[in-house]
């Protein structure tokens, strides 16, 4: 009769299994969840500042990475979401206006080609701070009190650069940080 | 369910009943002393876990038994992005009702049992990745710093259904399953409670948890009494 027992524990390792199975979805990071938000800003006219102005041919870099940011390789663009170092608490990226390559009148020979258009190389500092998020994401980046320079190269497309707030913080994408004028 | 009852039918057919049909049944009380096997088990086998549980059972009346639990453990949760060691102890106390009919002589049990439990513990986060959907600039910022969170508690109450059956005299082999509710817990400034010693792993969903025990146990018979 003890042995009859066994079909119970089989019973019962059955349901505990089916019970666990349904437990794991806690531990997959979902697209949904808010985590590490990316800089998030919009080009407006100098001359009308109240209203968007689109970049052309704009191709977006970060100083020190050997790939084009993806989805700014020579786009018309009214605004940018720039993804910040978490490891560092400082971001450079090349902003380039107008991008075109003048191949010389030689299209197969690469090594006389000139880039044409105004590149402007900002500079985000920032503080950098960890939070939790939840079991399956693990911590993500806030960044505080955010600065964006811009490098003096005698020539700027970018006239101006303005926070949406004081301390600028970067917590979300929902809407944008930073407004830059042209 | 239906197979188990009718081997206990066919069980007690081979029983001689005794002539006086009046017979008085007499049932063994004390103290039923036991561990935790699955915790023992999945010690040796899971490089994560480490854990162990006494076990106790002490027989009120033919029904009710006051019931409680002692136990240690330590478990590694880790995935891509989060390395989190929770380890501490917890106790258990609270009652079970045996809701079987015993035949003759037998004195197994098919409970309903109900408990509260407490466990102190720390979490120690070894290391994190930052998660970032963009991978832009890649690697993440990591921290392979040990953090501790120390002097952590939690408070959850329990309903456990099981069963205990007698495999040799006094020496008894049960399962449960416990459905676990938080009551009240403390949790870490910029971080949660991800296993609490006892109650087991909690849920982003709420407050509710699982768990489940393959036990054996031995009864110190203390007297005799009538049902």
């Amino acid at each position: 009769m003890k042995i009859k027992y066994f079909k119970y524990i089989k019973l019962s390792i059955a349901i505990l299994f089916l019970v666990m199975l349904s437990c794991e979805k806690d531990d997959i990071c979902s697209e949904g969840t808010s985590t590490t938000a990316r800089l998030f800003i919009e080009f407006y006219d100098i001359s009308n500042q109240e209203s968007l102005k689109n970049i052309f041919n704009f191709r977006v870099q970060g100083v020190g990475n050997e790939n084009v940011l993806s989805g700014y390789n020579i786009v018309t663009s009214s605004q940018v979401l720039l993804p910040l170092k978490t490891d560092e608490g400082i971001t450079q990226y090349k902003l380039h206006n107008d991008y075109g390559i003048d191949n010389n009148g030689t299209p197969d020979d690469t090594s006389d080609d000139i880039i044409t258009g105004n590149e402007d190389i900002i500079t985000i500092t920032y503080n950098t701070e960890e939070v939790y998020v939840s079991r399956a994401c693990g911590f993500k980046t806030v960044f505080t009190n955010i600065t964006i320079a811009v490098e003096n190269d005698g020539d700027n497309w970018i006239q101006l650069i303005q926070p949406l707030n004081d301390n600028q913080s970067v917590i979300d994408e929902t809407t944008a940080h930073f407004k830059i004028f042209h | 369910m239906l197979f188990f009852c009718a081997s206990l039918h066919a069980q007690n057919d081979s029983i001689i009943k005794p002539a006086d049909e009046s017979i008085k049944i007499k049932q063994k009380y004390g103290l039923r002393l036991g561990t935790d096997l699955s915790k023992l088990v999945r010690t040796f086998l899971e490089d994560d876990y480490e854990g162990f549980e006494i076990k106790g059972d002490f027989r009120l009346t033919n029904k009710w038994y006051l019931a409680g639990e002692l136990g240690a453990e330590e478990k590694t949760r880790s995935n891509d992005y989060l390395n989190v060691t929770a380890k501490g102890t917890y106790f258990k106390a609270g009652a079970d009702y045996n809701f079987y009919k015993n035949w003759f002589g037998m004195e197994n049990m098919i409970y309903g049992g109900l408990r509260v439990g407490f466990s102190t513990f720390s979490q120690t986060i070894n290391s994190f990745e930052i998660y970032s959907q963009n991978q832009y600039w890649a690697p993440q910022y990591t921290s392979d710093i040990a953090q501790e969170f120390d002097g952590l508690t939690a408070t959850w109450s329990e309903i456990i259904i099981g069963l205990k059956a007698e495999v040799l005299n006094n020496l008894y082999a049960g399962f449960n399953v416990q459905f676990k509710g938080i009551i009240d817990q403390n949790q870490p400034e910029n971080f949660e409670n991800l296993y609490v010693p006892g109650f087991n792993r909690t849920h982003d969903s709420g407050r509710f948890g699982f768990g489940y025990s393959y036990n054996i146990s031995y009864l110190i018979p203390l007297y005799k009494k009538e049902k």
